[in-house]
């Protein structure tokens, strides 16, 4: 198989963090962490992936059909369901911070320094 | 094997959810008391489990899917001492924390409660699971919990920045996590810890083991608040409620060094045997490093919190040294120091929750002498600070006793001097912030300290005083008699010796062959550790009482320490930005400065 998927799932997770980083946004910035997140999944599908292989779902194919690797599938599920959790729980305190300051930009809530 | 290894984890992952769904029927108070009877259940299962366990490792098949062959597909919780102590430890800090909070969310209703009960319950399933993944998934379950309890004061500013930090640092740390846990099980096939190590023993580690150790390595500390990756413990230490610091500071990054440790000695200490020499001040280094800004940053706060906070980033350093010698003895004298750093802490937070309630404030200048009438609360405060600085026979002695025992490796002299130095600096603010707000001591103006934006949560609730003040004192009761225990030493060390025992670890979770460690006796007590311990207690009244007073020095010695110090330390103040774009920045500096080194030294 080729490198072509672990190279984008690293590339997802530089991504990711150059743009939380670089974020002007809070919205913005919590979908930067779901980017960097999403190289896991990627990483995660790559190293389960069998060339040709079927879903590992044997109810209606022969049992000896090559199948890929249902645990990084489970993997990956669990993993999804912690990001979406994270990520709504981040949109909530941006929409909090708006309200509360009329701003999103993480540069102008400096309450916590030195 | 007995069933209430996963009873202990489920009854506090059962009851939240019953809770939330029974809360609006529930009468008022209702909802305490069944949160606090959970807990204190949870808390009795897993004494029983910890006492269970020194007999020898027990382990727990979900499902009864067994090995076969030396092949595991299903999941396991293995329970040592270790782990189950970290257990105890958790569900006795949540039952305190309950017990505080009394009447204190009172306009929430049970959401507290449901959140610290899911707290708990990932906690104990982290600190006993076997599976890789699992402890990843139970770690952010913790970790979840712990940014929601962080933002529970929603209307205000301090609160949503401090979570939000706090939520994005530790998402990216479990997304290394996960990244080194992929790269392991695309190699070993595998998620079950004792088969991952079976699977890497005896092939020398190349390239994309040593990275995957770096990931987790990283994440881990991340979760630790280990520097550079420590800038979001402050901000959400600072910000979140009393009763939730107690658990934060007690057990919270603890977890991420337990993580540290449970897949070092499970996965790669065979592996990496040939390197422990690089692991070891990789991780000492690490640890030094946080222990130097945790110490310097506290004495300069006079936000109470966030100077609580410090100093715990500062212990955070202190146990990593302990770790970070990579024996069981220093694994041991770091589980001593924890629990007697979780308890004083504890005690040293619902400190400043009593400031906060009865002084409205938790400025260390602005309550100068306003603290005079709580003289329960004033010496709670300073039983816990002494618990800390542990003079001989008293608080983490043990611990610090162990740890010059087990520093020979490190060389003895200068970590017992390192560990004393910062056990002065950073006990010292805390006695310094004790004899201002409760005494009346010392100046009230100091430029060194930070400022401090007035950010002063009103209308507090007003509870009884005795309900505030006696679970902070039963906390620096038991920090103080801890250090007394002599039976402690000996059981930790046992606990660190099954904890370490790699190939014993595999043989009892795949073979099902029982395995007990020796039993050994603590080592004798040495004269200079009774020294340096006694140096570093009157080192940190020293140095408070220079805190209170400094302004009465000679001008002409201020002028020149000044000159030489005050840039250093402003410069320190300034890297502490509250930008959570430059948090991550440091972050992926750290990881990258991390994996350089351990790629550098292992590879070549």
């Amino acid at each position: 198989m080729s490198y072509a998927p672990y190279a984008v799932a690293v590339w997802l997770l530089l991504a990711g963090l150059f743009g939380i980083v670089t974020s002007k946004n809070l919205i913005h910035l919590a979908l930067c962490v779901t980017v960097a997140q999403s190289g896991t999944y990627v990483l995660l599908l790559a190293i389960g992936y069998r060339e040709h292989g079927t879903a590992p779902i044997f109810s209606d194919v022969p049992r000896s059909r090559r199948a890929v690797d249902p645990v990084v599938q489970a993997l990956t599920l669990t993993d999804i369901v912690v990001g979406v959790t994270v990520a709504a729980l981040l949109l909530a305190l941006a929409v909090k911070a708006h309200e509360r300051t009329g701003t999103l930009d993480p540069a102008e809530l400096r309450e916590l320094r030195g | 094997m007995s069933v209430l290894v996963p009873v202990t984890f489920a009854l506090p992952l059962l009851a939240a959810p019953l809770l939330a769904g029974a809360g609006f029927w529930l009468p008022r108070r209702a909802d305490d008391v069944a949160g606090i009877l959970a807990a204190a259940a949870t808390t009795v299962l897993a004494a029983i489990v910890l006492v269970r366990s020194f007999a020898g490792s027990s382990v727990y098949w979900f499902g009864g899917w067994r090995p076969r062959g030396g092949v595991s597909l299903g999941i396991s919780f293995v329970v040592d001492p270790l782990g189950a102590a970290i257990a105890l430890l958790t569900a006795a800090l949540v039952t305190a924390a309950l017990v505080y909070s009394w009447r204190y969310f009172d306009e929430v209703g049970t959401l507290f409660h449901v959140l610290v009960l899911l707290f708990l319950g990932g906690a104990i399933g982290f600190s006993y699971s076997g599976d890789l993944f699992n402890i990843f998934v139970c770690l952010e379950l913790t970790c979840v919990a712990a940014f929601a309890l962080t933002a529970f004061r929603i209307g205000e500013e301090g609160p949503i920045e401090g979570a939000f930090n706090f939520a994005v640092t530790n998402t990216l740390g479990a997304v290394l996590i996960l990244f080194g846990i992929g790269l392991l099980y695309g190699r070993t096939g595998a998620l079950n810890l004792a088969q991952i190590g079976r699977a890497l023993e005896g092939r020398s580690p190349d390239g994309l083991v040593v990275v995957a150790f770096a990931l987790l390595v990283a994440g881990f500390l991340v979760k630790a608040g280990a520097a550079p990756f420590h800038f979001w413990l402050s901000d959400a230490y600072a910000v979140a409620p009393a009763p939730v610091c107690v658990l934060f500071a007690g057990v919270m990054t603890e977890f991420g060094l337990f993580g540290l440790a449970r897949i070092f000695w499970t996965v790669f200490a065979l592996p990496l045997d040939d390197a422990f020499g690089l692991v070891r001040w990789t991780l000492v280094g690490f640890g030094i490093l946080t222990a130097i800004v945790g110490a310097l940053m506290s004495f300069l706060q006079r936000h109470v919190k966030r100077m609580l906070a410090f100093s715990s980033i500062a212990y955070t350093g202190i146990f990593l040294i302990g770790l970070g010698t990579l024996t069981p003895g220093g694994l041991a004298a770091a589980g001593l120091l924890v629990i007697a750093h979780g308890l004083s802490k504890g005690a040293l937070f619902l400190g400043t929750g009593v400031m906060l309630e009865r002084m409205h404030s938790v400025d260390e200048l602005a309550l100068r002498g306003r603290g005079r009438g709580f003289w329960i609360s004033g010496l709670t405060w300073f039983a816990a600070a002494v618990a800390l600085a542990s003079p001989p026979f008293v608080g983490g002695w043990q611990g610090h006793e162990g740890l010059d025992h087990a520093s020979t490796v490190l060389g003895r002299h200068w970590t017992a001097a390192f560990i004393a130095a910062v056990t002065i600096v950073s006990t010292g603010a805390i006695l310094r912030a004790g004899a201002r707000v409760f005494l009346g001591w010392g100046d009230r103006r100091d430029p060194l300290l930070s400022p401090e934006p007035d950010e002063e949560p009103e209308g507090e609730p007003e509870r009884p005083a005795l309900l505030l003040a006696l679970p902070a004192a039963a906390l620096a009761a038991a920090a103080l008699a801890v250090g007394a225990v002599g039976t402690l030493t000996p059981h930790a060390l046992l606990a660190a010796e099954q904890f370490t025992d790699t190939r014993a670890y595999a043989a009892t979770v795949l073979e099902g062959r029982a395995s007990q460690a020796p039993r050994r006796e603590s080592p004798p007590t040495s004269a200079e550790s009774v020294v340096w311990a006694l140096v570093a207690t009157g080192g940190a009244v020293g140095l408070a009482a220079f805190g209170l007073w400094r302004r009465r020095l000679p001008a002409v010695l201020r002028e020149r320490v000044g000159r030489a110090v005050v840039p250093a330390l402003d410069a320190l103040r300034t890297v502490h930005s509250g930008h959570v774009g430059d948090y991550v920045a440091w972050l992926t500096f750290g990881t990258a400065v991390l994996g350089g080194l351990l790629a550098f030294g292992v590879l070549q």
